[in-house]
């Protein structure tokens, strides 16, 4: 085969090391924080570039690339601590937890922790809970929509099944998350700032509906009771549960059932032969 | 959930990297497109993205364009990932599945990029193991694509071209050449992109290219202010790449040809003006390929074109 003389400029050098061990060195350097770390031998290379050139691409597109992927999964905290500041959290990140695998979309789990305390962040305490909350949020848009309470299912007092939307969660936090969300997505600072830190601890109801990931508020009572269905538990022994912590009265225990499960969106109730009995939708 | 037992092949027009920001518009609105390609990734850990690139496929062709089997990998390819690829493609029955002459894979971690390989001969006998051990698994061809290069390894004998014809050769895969990475690696290491394509098909069986692919770049200045063409798919076609691809379609027939855009995307409007322009020289092509086999009247082009 005839070969253009420009393009056959082969230099053939003897191979300094394997293909495996290339790779290897090659990805330690891509990832490596300091100057030295990043070297690797000029003889290694060929061509009208300069090796320490075209490694500085590929490093720019690795970190920028596993950067991209945290951005997606936590975006209130990217706007929060802008995208400069957010490429040094994910950065670090990424040089100690890389992926093992190639769908970046579930990959990043532990940032939220890892981020809690980072070096600059000491005015903003509820960074974790935010990058938790961001998480949650990203894991549930990921879900098919269950419109038909296909998920759990609870029987209740005999006659009745409580049929629960697949994938739904309950997700409690210290500070009010869901608020300074929005406010952050809003890029709206006046909220931002009114928002009271120490309101205590909040509980929501979480799931995938056609419309997106839905949100609703929910009493402790109510939280307590609902977690405990869903981890398993009957009726009468998430009832108890409840009752046992004494956080409650029995009677505002009954009205917040009522008013945060029962005629929630994300349930179906229903008798066992599947008649629906109002509430849910 | 739509299930599709066959495949539908991929038609010799210009399709469209579908991205997931447009997905829902798509499915919903169906635009003008003759076939869409998807990173099978991005669906593999989101039920819903796949739910709904389900309703896509019901209604286009579609293509499995893989960044991460890694086929370059002296470790070996990762067989839970090709596993998920192979889900997928028994879900989505797509028309072409392609990956990289590259690696990505290394001490255990996935490292986002398409790596280069050196071109030596224990490279060629690794990626040969490799990619016929995905065919196996997957149960058909794979394309595979040449990447855009900003490293040369002074260890090499033979070309990127030879290379991946003899790839081709001793496993059976076919090409998916990629002419804006054609273009970038030439100018990257100061060569003639057009002299570099002509060894592309002096080097290549042209029956085994079954797609190209055409997209933007970006032209920066490295430390020391020489030109630097970055492969980001963050523009429009640059004018030169048109003309490269005008020369490969006259190299290589018309063939499934793909508009890439992965950064800052712009409308759909404009990726379909992007594949327009390549329909439009593919049919130019056609036309005067016609014209000199005598089977069409110059005065009436555009009717025997599409008869």
């Amino acid at each position: 085969m005839p070969r253009t003389p420009d393009i056959a400029g082969l230099q053939a050098a003897p191979a300094l090391w394997s293909l495996a061990t290339l790779q290897s060195r090659m990805a330690t350097a891509l990832l490596a924080a300091d100057d030295a770390g990043r070297e690797l031998p000029a003889a290694l290379f060929a061509g009208a570039l300069p090796g320490a050139e075209g490694l500085r691409v590929h490093r720019n597109t690795v970190l920028g690339g596993l950067s991209n992927a945290l951005r997606q999964t936590y975006p209130a905290v990217d706007r929060l601590v802008g995208e400069a500041f957010f490429d040094r959290m994910a950065v670090e990140f990424s040089r100690v937890h890389l992926p093992r695998a190639p769908q970046l979309g579930s990959w990043g789990k532990g940032f939220a922790d890892f981020i809690d305390g980072f070096p600059g962040t000491g005015n903003l305490p509820y960074l974790r809970a935010l990058a938790q909350f961001d998480a949650r949020f990203d894991e549930l848009a990921r879900c098919v929509p269950d419109e038909r309470h296909a998920g759990v299912a609870v029987p209740l007092h005999g006659e009745l099944n409580l049929y629960f939307t697949a994938g739904l969660v309950v997700h409690s936090s210290s500070y009010p998350v869901a608020a300074l969300r929005e406010a952050i997505l809003a890029d709206d600072a006046l909220a931002l700032a009114a928002i009271d830190l120490a309101c205590g601890e909040q509980h929501f109801a979480m799931w995938r509906a056609a419309a997106g990931v839905m949100l609703q508020p929910l009493g402790a009572a109510a939280a307590g009771y609902l977690r405990a269905l869903l981890d398993g538990g009957t009726s009468e022994a998430a009832l108890a549960t409840v009752l046992a912590a004494g956080e409650s009265p029995e009677a505002e225990v009954a009205a917040q059932l009522q008013q945060d499960i029962l005629q929630a969106r994300f349930v179906r109730v229903a008798t066992h032969n599947n008649a629906v009995m109002g509430a849910g939708q | 959930m739509t299930r599709l037992s066959d495949s539908s092949p991929i038609p010799a027009r210009a399709g469209i990297g579908l991205r997931l920001p447009h997905q829902s518009m798509v499915a919903t609105e169906r635009p003008a497109a003759a076939w869409f390609e998807v990173h099978p990734e991005n669906y593999m850990a989101d039920e819903a993205a796949l739910v709904e690139l389900e309703q896509v496929r019901a209604h286009y062709p579609l293509s499995l364009h893989a960044v991460g089997l890694s086929l370059g990998s002296a470790a070996g390819v990762d067989l839970a990932h090709v596993a998920r690829l192979r889900a997928l493609s028994e879900r989505l029955a797509p028309g072409l599945i392609s990956d990289h002459l590259s690696w990505s894979m290394a001490n255990g971690q996935f490292l986002p990029d398409l790596l280069p390989l050196p071109y030596t001969g224990e490279a060629l006998a690794i990626v040969c193991r490799n990619v016929e051990q995905v065919q196996q698994a997957l149960g058909r061809r794979l394309l595979i694509e040449n990447p855009s290069t900003y490293l040369c390894y002074a260890a090499a004998d033979m070309t990127e071209a030879e290379f991946l014809a003899a790839v081709v050769q001793r496993t059976g895969c076919g090409v998916l050449l990629d002419i804006n990475n054609i273009y970038v690696s030439a100018r990257n290491q100061r060569r003639d992109a057009h002299e570099v394509l002509m060894h592309w098909s002096q080097a290549l069986d042209r029956r085994s290219v079954g797609e190209m692919h055409l997209a933007g770049h970006a032209v920066v200045a490295t430390a020391d202010g020489a030109e630097l063409r970055i492969d980001d798919h963050g523009d429009r076609v640059c004018a030169d790449v048109w003309s490269l691809y005008e020369a490969a379609i006259a190299d290589f027939g018309v063939l499934p040809t793909l508009l890439e855009w992965d950064t800052r995307l712009p409308d759909f409007t404009v990726l379909q003006d992007e594949a327009q322009r390549a329909q439009h020289l593919q049919d130019d092509f056609t036309l005067m390929a016609r014209a000199r086999t005598g089977r069409v009247d110059f005065r009436n082009p555009g009717h025997a074109a599409h008869a």
